[in-house]
């Protein structure tokens, strides 16, 4: 476990000093602080009274302010959830690849480390790295509206949490790619078809009648139920962000097909590098 | 029994490719024994083996078939690797990071303590002491290759396998180099080099093998891998009688002066320099003809013979 850690420690600095990383993390915090600067909410009884963003009153009937916040909290959790993942796909693309390339691939594997360690390791590293941007942009806009109106709530860090998960998903796909084609493009093509695929699997029962029943059918409802239903989840990231009752039949059978899909993905990662030659 | 055996390596095939692609046959029934605490070398041709040789040693490719063992053991096992020092031949350094951070990370995977001031005094070794809080990605080829080489050297490896070492290294530095070999030889490690520069090899190793088409085609001590079996180097007083040593069986040699005779028996050799004696030859030096490990390279490789197609050995 001690190795596992060291490894994703290791990606984790590595991370830091690349300028997507630093991007990221400057970005969020340059918008809460330009919110906490510009917005201004008035509270008064519990209810939204008014709110001012860069001096300029936004209209709006008088809600109380859990009611008036939930629309906001859903549109961070969406832009966590699809802004993230896109975010994630095309920042994480060349871990795995940069691992394995000549020269850095031999001297780890001389190194006292077993080889799904130091994969496990890179997937535990980038998950790390996903949670820790979904929770401070997630967790900065709780404390934010906190502040400003009274309003303390758990459920955008949830949805946060969700995020990731979806995220380590995607990730075991591109991790396991890198293993056949040594490549950040590879490793990124195949995050987007798994991210994409996953939107439209989401929406497989909507998308069904518009296929004639046959091949066509068979074949979409085939090829959908390989992939974890990312929009599904992304929409239970959203409810329950907005306290709205959940659409999804189970939460649970969703995080189980991630899992499914992730574990899965990722063991044959750690297969194929147990048996490769460098 | 004979003394313990950091490497032994017995009937190792390594084939790369099948299936859909050309098989090609790095390595082809290759034995090799280096024993603790000695200084060996591996030289040859480019494409020999010696990489896939040592990518198998440290468990970073398997043979097709065949054994390997490492200080005793299974290259695989962690305990193993744990007791080896490893430089390759191009290691990719993460070049945002500073030399101490990259030592700290690489002794953490080791399973090593790592204090601030003995990382430092590892960097002072490969002579970066000055050079310590500088990024990596700012160094030259030959400054990597020395961080490298501190970063093998962390733990106090039992066995120093290292690839092409003073790579990019400029000729003091190959020297202080050198000297660190030597000091970790003294220290009791074990050193495995793989160098195309072969002066390099003559002047740190003590037995030297020497790998063509992925087989040992010579191997053994340096002095008797690099002594002539029959010539002596002579050389007589200056005013000697040149056709007169040419008809006592002496042939003129490559430098002013100096003479080749041949002889296999100290006795052929005395009756030559005898029948020099007579002629009015005055004897100033005789030595027994040395050939640098270039020419005995030259010698092995070109006498050596590719191994039989590739699905012959895998069978």
């Amino acid at each position: 476990m001690r190795t596992m850690l060291a490894v994703a420690a290791d990606l984790i600095r590595e991370a830091t000093k690349r300028k997507w990383f630093l991007g990221l993390a400057i970005a969020i915090t340059a918008v809460l602080v330009t919110l906490s600067l510009s917005l201004r909410m008035d509270v008064v009884d519990g209810a939204l009274a008014a709110t001012r963003l860069f001096g300029k009153l936004t209209r709006g009937p008088i809600q109380s302010v859990d009611v008036a916040l939930r629309p906001v909290f859903m549109a961070v959790a969406a832009v966590v959830f699809y802004g993230g993942s896109v975010f994630g796909i095309i920042a994480c693309a060349d871990f795995a690849p940069t691992l394995l390339s000549p020269g850095r691939i031999e001297h780890l594997l001389a190194l006292p480390v077993r080889r799904w360690q130091l994969l496990a390791g890179t997937f535990l590293g980038v998950l790390a790295l996903s949670l820790a941007a979904a929770l401070y942009g997630s967790g900065g806009l709780i404390v934010l509206l906190g502040v400003k109106t009274g309003l303390w709530t758990w459920r955008p860090l949830v949805a946060g949490l969700l995020s990731s998960v979806s995220f380590a998903a995607v990730y075991a796909a591109m991790l396991t790619a890198s293993l056949y084609a040594r490549s950040a493009s590879v490793s990124a093509a195949i995050g987007f078809v798994v991210f994409i695929s996953g939107i439209v699997s989401g929406f497989r029962y909507d998308l069904i009648p518009m296929f004639e029943p046959g091949v066509g059918r068979t074949l979409f409802t085939g090829y959908t139920m390989l992939f974890p239903r990312i929009s599904a989840l992304a929409g239970a990231a959203m409810d329950i962000a907005g306290y709205r009752p959940l659409q999804v039949h189970s939460l649970w059978s969703l995080l189980a097909g991630m899992l499914v899909f992730g574990g899965g993905v990722l063991t044959l990662g750690i297969w194929r590098f147990e048996q490769k030659d460098f | 029994m004979g003394a313990p055996l950091a490497i032994e390596a017995k009937s190792l095939h390594k084939t790369y490719g099948g299936l859909f692609g050309p098989r090609q046959r790095a390595l082809a029934g290759l034995d090799l024994a280096v024993a603790r605490g000695e200084a060996f070398g591996l030289i040859g041709p480019n494409g020999a083996g010696k990489t896939t040789f040592i990518k198998i040693l440290l468990g970073i490719a398997r043979p097709t078939t065949g054994e390997v063992k490492l200080l005793g053991g299974d290259p695989e096992a962690v305990e193993t690797r744990r007791r080896v020092g490893y430089l390759p031949e191009r290691l990719h350094l993460p070049h945002a990071w500073t030399p101490p951070a990259f030592l700290a990370s690489v002794a953490r995977l080791k399973g090593v303590a790592h204090p601030p001031r003995a990382l430092l005094e590892l960097l002072g070794r490969v002579g970066l002491a000055d050079d310590a809080q500088r990024k990596i990605g700012g160094f030259s080829k030959g400054m990597r290759q020395r961080l490298g080489l501190a970063a093998a050297l962390i733990g106090s490896p039992e066995l120093l396998v290292l690839d092409e070492p003073t790579d990019g290294i400029d000729p003091l530095g190959r020297m202080e180099v050198r000297k660190l070999l030597m000091e970790e030889l003294a220290r009791g490690a074990t050193l495995f080099l793989n160098s195309h520069l072969l002066a390099e090899t003559e002047r740190v190793c003590g037995r030297v093998g020497i790998l063509s088409h992925g087989r040992v085609l010579r191997e053994g001590r340096l002095e008797d891998l690099c002594q002539s079996s029959a010539y002596y180097r002579v050389r007589f007083a200056p005013g000697s009688d040149a056709v007169a040593l040419e008809a006592a069986g002496f042939l003129p040699g490559r430098e002013a002066g100096a003479w080749r005779c041949e002889a296999d028996t100290p006795q052929k050799l005395n009756e030559a320099l005898d029948r020099a004696r007579r002629s009015g030859a005055l004897l100033v030096e005789v030595a027994r003809e040395e050939k640098d490990l270039e020419e005995v390279l030259q010698e092995a490789v070109r006498g050596a013979s590719p191994a039989p197609p590739a699905r012959e050995a895998a069978a």
